[in-house]
């Protein structure tokens, strides 16, 4: 979620809460005779203030699974996540008096910095990822769709060299037909719309055609395979760019249309190679963030249940 | 005499009154008397060049041609004296001087129209000798073979090609003897640009475009049927024999045993289908299987948990209701119920006229309930069937017989009409029948009818700087025309014209105003849809006005009404939005997150609620139509799914969804199965809540449902 002054009633609100519970917890910690403590009424009521602002902060999970109940906007419980989840980290500080106690409130604390700082990370993420994703792959497609798109790639590319060198022999199995990627951009001068080309014309053989197989066979192809993805020459753009300028130098100018299309494929190849990444780490902190979160949720009610009970 | 009143005339001693406009010929006509013509035919604009209609009017100086002659109040028209005789008999003998009679048409059927007038007026030499010189022959049609010489330029080729079919091949060339017709730019037949429609062929009055083979169409399966047996039929006897031997094989005799399916809901086709004996029913299996097309409805104790969960919390504010239809049209003379859309059809009925003229899918499964011959037949017969008055007005006085009740009843406006007024309008409104690409009326002239759409589909389009804008697409229960009718001026405001074979009924000026006399909440009622119209055409033309064209036309977004925009900066792709619209569509999601791009913005593939939404054009039962109440674009129960909206919307956002259905089971007759059927999905702004699924479940707030002009005041 993007931080923004719309949050700015949730950060005062936050803050006003925060800065009354410091109010009474620094004369509660100055005057209490054994030191703070978890039991004390005090330490107790920010114990249940907290726990009660992690459990909605929690129920974020199970409020995705209803989307359609009317109970609130998804962006009120977002908000609600974020602000109220930082809210009760220091409750919970001030609940424990700073202390991580016994083995189990230790544990407890050390999911609860860990879930912290993930959540944290995730909203940092969420502030640079999804611009980065919008500069640096203008060709965004659906994440679940990339690879039978990049299928789609070398299967057109496979046609287009093979129209220019002859058969290939290399298996080429049909490509799903999926929706291309980007559907259509305005004001990106030089990126068009990635749709499917069409079936190219044979060109008429010539000896030099055989640099451009061997370069497609060696170094192109391999990076348009979605299941590999290790390929230096193509993956740098610089390096891919000189590979490029040099079939082009090698080539006749017959083949130079061919070139190019292999080039912008491989570009669109790189995008969605950078899409994935990028999706990685957008959503990739939810991997720590989620079980943790349960984990915290369950131990923290096994915590308060043996804590009221014993 | 005040405009617009009838005019009376006295033809041959008898006095007629008809309304303005009318021609000496077609008053004549409603007289009973014929008066002979060879370039004049009753589908076609006319001319008034063969003369041969020629009659005699009192107190004028000359002869006048019938056929383009408008009549006068008070004229006297004589069609049968000895001078017009005289005239008629030099004009038949000029025109067989230069004719190679007998012609070929007349050698082959012996109904050349020229030489059976001359034979008439007993001509046997004409006195004005006869040319030989031939003015050549054009064989190089497959199909057609021209006759230069046997051409007597009556020009009904020409209008045949460029008015009924909108062809525009054929046009004339040359002068003096040489003036003849000519194809393009006077090229040989076959190198022109016809299409072999045959139209030229059978407008001929003479033999000089005949038939050279049989045309190679794809007959329907049957009994193939001779010229002469087709013309022992009723509908068939006062078809030219010429016509019907040219396209043998284009009507076909079948018969149905009871239960027999004679075409299915959905299917593809081009045939209509006339009911000789027996009687067929007319179903819909879809809408009844509507019930059950709930997908990932959760069963069982989560189901219950749910709709529990959903009686407790949800304080959805459900959109108020459309205003719920009472019939399906179908493509027939009669509306199915939409409580039990079955009907019957029996002799006499026509059916699948929709399919055969434009092409679209079957409306409605019919079937045989007892022993059922039909015929089946091809686009050109149907036409010619409908050009012929007598079928015509056998099949209208069907329709008022059995339909415009139930038609008028299902245009909301009129379903508080009393028994009596229809009874009385019955009597007074005509079926009227346009061809695709026709101007039903156009902007400007004086409004004089409200028309009722029955078949088809209307565009209605405005003038506007820079060209004509469309306004919207109208069909069945949808009428036109009363924005003139109502207003001051009385001029039409709009122009409407027909976008394929389109058939309305015509309600006539003098009857709108008794009908709003009469009845004065229809008045208020129709003058408060004129407003809405009229408001909503000022307030595109202002958006047209004020946004940069470029903007909106460059992605197609002029149309948009209503955008799903997702921020890209703020989405994080967590697919949330469709997820929930998944969840309040029954587990199918209508909104794919991809689409075009305007700088950081993704106009996603979810309905737009165009102005001009050319999804509803050509939906074979009208299932899909506009929300009367707001602006999206609902689909309704009874979609067959045939696809054809899906096909037509240029953004993709339509989709088929495969549902369960109990329906017959083709192989064990009696017994029913569950199949599985499509029906059309599309954004409908989740109308059962109070805003759109997708825009209340996102977590970042980059959804939006914006509207376009408020979309381009963000993005720039």
């Amino acid at each position: 979620m993007l931080i923004d002054r719309s949050h700015r009633g949730w950060i005062i609100g936050c803050l006003v809460v925060l800065a009354a519970a410091t109010a009474i917890y620094v004369p509660y910690v100055r005057h209490a005779l054994n030191g703070p403590s978890g039991g004390s009424a005090v330490g107790l009521t920010f114990g249940v203030v907290g726990f009660a602002l992690m459990i909605f902060a929690g129920a974020l999970g199970a409020r995705r699974k209803v989307p359609t109940w009317q109970i609130g906007r998804g962006t009120f419980w977002m908000r609600g996540h974020i602000w109220l989840g930082l809210l009760s980290f220091p409750l919970i500080l001030f609940h424990g008096g700073f202390r991580l106690g016994g083995p189990l409130t230790a544990v407890l604390m050390i999911l609860f910095g860990i879930v912290i700082v993930s959540g944290i990370l995730g909203v940092l993420l969420q502030q640079v990822m999804p611009r980065l994703m919008l500069t640096r792959v203008p060709l965004e497609t659906v994440y679940e769709q990339i690879d039978s798109i990049v299928l789609q790639l070398r299967g057109e590319s496979d046609e287009l060299v093979a129209a220019a060198c002859g058969p290939l022999l290399v298996d080429t199995p049909p490509a799903p037909a999926e929706r291309r990627a980007g559907g259509g951009l305005v004001d990106r001068v030089g990126q068009p719309r990635s749709t499917p080309r069409a079936h190219p014309a044979p060109l008429a053989p010539t000896p030099e055609s055989a640099v451009l197989r061997d370069a497609y066979l060696t170094e192109i192809r391999p990076f348009l395979d979605p299941l590999v993805h290790g390929n230096g020459v193509m993956l740098n753009p610089a390096r891919a760019a000189t590979l490029f300028r040099e079939l082009r130098t090698a080539l006749p100018p017959l083949l130079h249309n061919t070139v190019s299309e292999l080039e912008a494929t491989c570009d669109e190849r790189r995008q969605l190679r950078d899409q994935k990444r990028l999706h990685h780490w957008l959503h990739g902190w939810l991997l720590v963030h989620i079980p943790l979160s349960l984990a915290l949720l369950l131990l923290g009610t096994a915590h308060a249940v043996i804590a009221l009970r014993y | 005499m005040s405009p617009g009143a009838a005019v009376k005339l006295t033809i041959d001693g008898r006095e007629t009154s008809v309304a303005p406009g009318t021609t000496i010929f077609d008053a004549a006509r409603g007289l009973g008397i014929e008066i002979p013509t060879l370039c004049h035919a009753q589908h076609q604009t006319p001319v008034g060049v063969c003369r041969v209609c020629t009659v005699e009017v009192k107190n004028n100086r000359v002869l006048a041609a019938a056929c383009v002659r408008p009549a006068e109040d008070g004229m006297i028209v004589a069609t049968a004296t000895d001078g017009v005789q005289r005239a008629r008999r030099t004009l038949v003998e000029l025109l067989l001087s230069d004719h190679p009679s007998p012609c070929a048409r007349q050698r082959a059927t012996g109904d050349c129209e020229l030489e059976r007038l001359g034979a008439g007026y007993a001509v046997t030499t004409p006195r004005f000798g006869h040319h030989d010189a031939s003015r050549g022959r054009d064989e190089s049609s497959f199909f057609i073979a021209v006759d230069h010489t046997a051409c007597i330029l009556c020009d009904r080729c020409i209008r045949g090609c460029s008015e009924v079919k909108n062809n525009f091949v054929i046009g004339r060339t040359g002068k003096g003897h040489q003036a003849g017709i000519a194809f393009d730019t006077d090229v040989p037949m076959a190198a022109s640009t016809c299409v072999g429609c045959g139209e030229c062929m059978v407008s001929c009055p003479t033999g000089a475009l005949t038939n050279r083979k049989i045309v190679d169409v794809d007959p329907p399966a049957g009994e193939e049927m001779s010229a002469e047996q087709l013309q022992k039929l009723d509908i068939f006897k006062r078809m030219s024999g010429t016509f019907l031997d040219l396209n043998r094989g284009a009507v076909v005799r079948r018969r149905f045993e009871p239960g027999e399916i004679i075409c299915r809901e959905g299917d593809f086709g081009s045939t209509a289908f006339y009911i000789l004996s027996g009687k067929v029913q007319v179903s819909l299996a879809t809408p009844m299987g509507h019930s059950s097309t709930r997908r990932g409805q959760p069963g069982g104790g989560k189901g219950f948990f749910r709709k529990l969960t959903e009686l407790v919390l949800s304080d959805a504010t459900p959109a108020p209701a459309a205003a719920a239809p009472r019939y399906i049209p179908i493509d027939a003379s009669v509306d199915l119920e939409l409580s039990n859309p079955v009907a019957e059809l029996g002799a006499g009925d026509l059916f699948g006229e929709m399919t055969c003229l434009s092409f679209y899918p079957r409306s409605a499964t019919v079937r045989a309930v007892e022993e059922t011959e039909v015929l089946e037949m091809l686009r050109n017969v149907l036409q010619m069937l409908q050009k012929d008055k007598v079928f015509k007005a056998l099949l209208d006085r069907r329709y008022r017989e059995r339909a415009l009740d139930t038609h008028l009843r299902t245009v909301p406006i009129f379903n508080t009409l009393s028994q009596d007024f229809v009874r009385r309008l019955r009597d007074r409104v005509e079926l009227v029948r346009f061809e695709p690409g026709q101007v039903i009326c156009r902007q400007g002239e004086q409004a004089d009818s409200l028309y009722l759409i029955r078949i088809g589909f209307v565009k209605v389009s405005q003038a506007f700087p820079g060209g004509d804008m469309v306004l919207r697409y109208l069909t069945r229960p949808d009428y036109f025309g009363e924005i003139g009718l109502l207003g001051g001026e009385g001029v039409r405001t709009s122009t409407c014209t027909s976008l394929d074979h389109v058939e309305a009924v015509r309600i006539k000026a003098e009857d709108f105003h008794l009908m709003l006399r009469e009845f004065p909440d229809i008045q208020t009622r129709l003058a408060e849809v004129a407003q809405a119209r009229l408001e909503a055409d000022a307030k595109q033309r202002q958006t047209v006005g004020t946004v940069q064209l470029d903007d909106f036309l460059s992605q197609g977004l002029m149309e948009a009404q209503n955008l799903l925009v997702i921020d890209l900066e703020r989405c994080t792709r967590c697919d949330q939005c469709v997820r929930a619209c998944a969840a309040a569509h029954d587990g199918v999601t209508r909104l794919v997150r991809d689409g075009l791009r305007y700088d950081k913005f993704l106009v996603a593939t979810s309905c737009r609620s165009c102005r001009d939404p050319l999804c509803m054009v050509g939906c074979p039962v009208g299932s899909i139509r506009r929300h009367p109440d707001s602006l999206e674009i609902i689909i309704e129960d009874w979609c067959i799914g045939c696809g054809l909206c899906a096909n037509q919307c240029p953004y993709g956002n339509i989709n088929l969804h495969p549902f369960m259905v109990n329906a017959e089971d083709p192989e064990q007759p009696g017994m029913r199965k569950a199949v599985v059927r499509e029906k059309a999905t599309t954004c409908d702004l989740s109308r059962d809540y109070s805003e759109p699924a997708c825009v209340y479940a996102c977590p970042h707030d980059a959804l939006h449902r914006i509207e376009p002009l408020k979309f381009f005041g963000i993005a720039k």
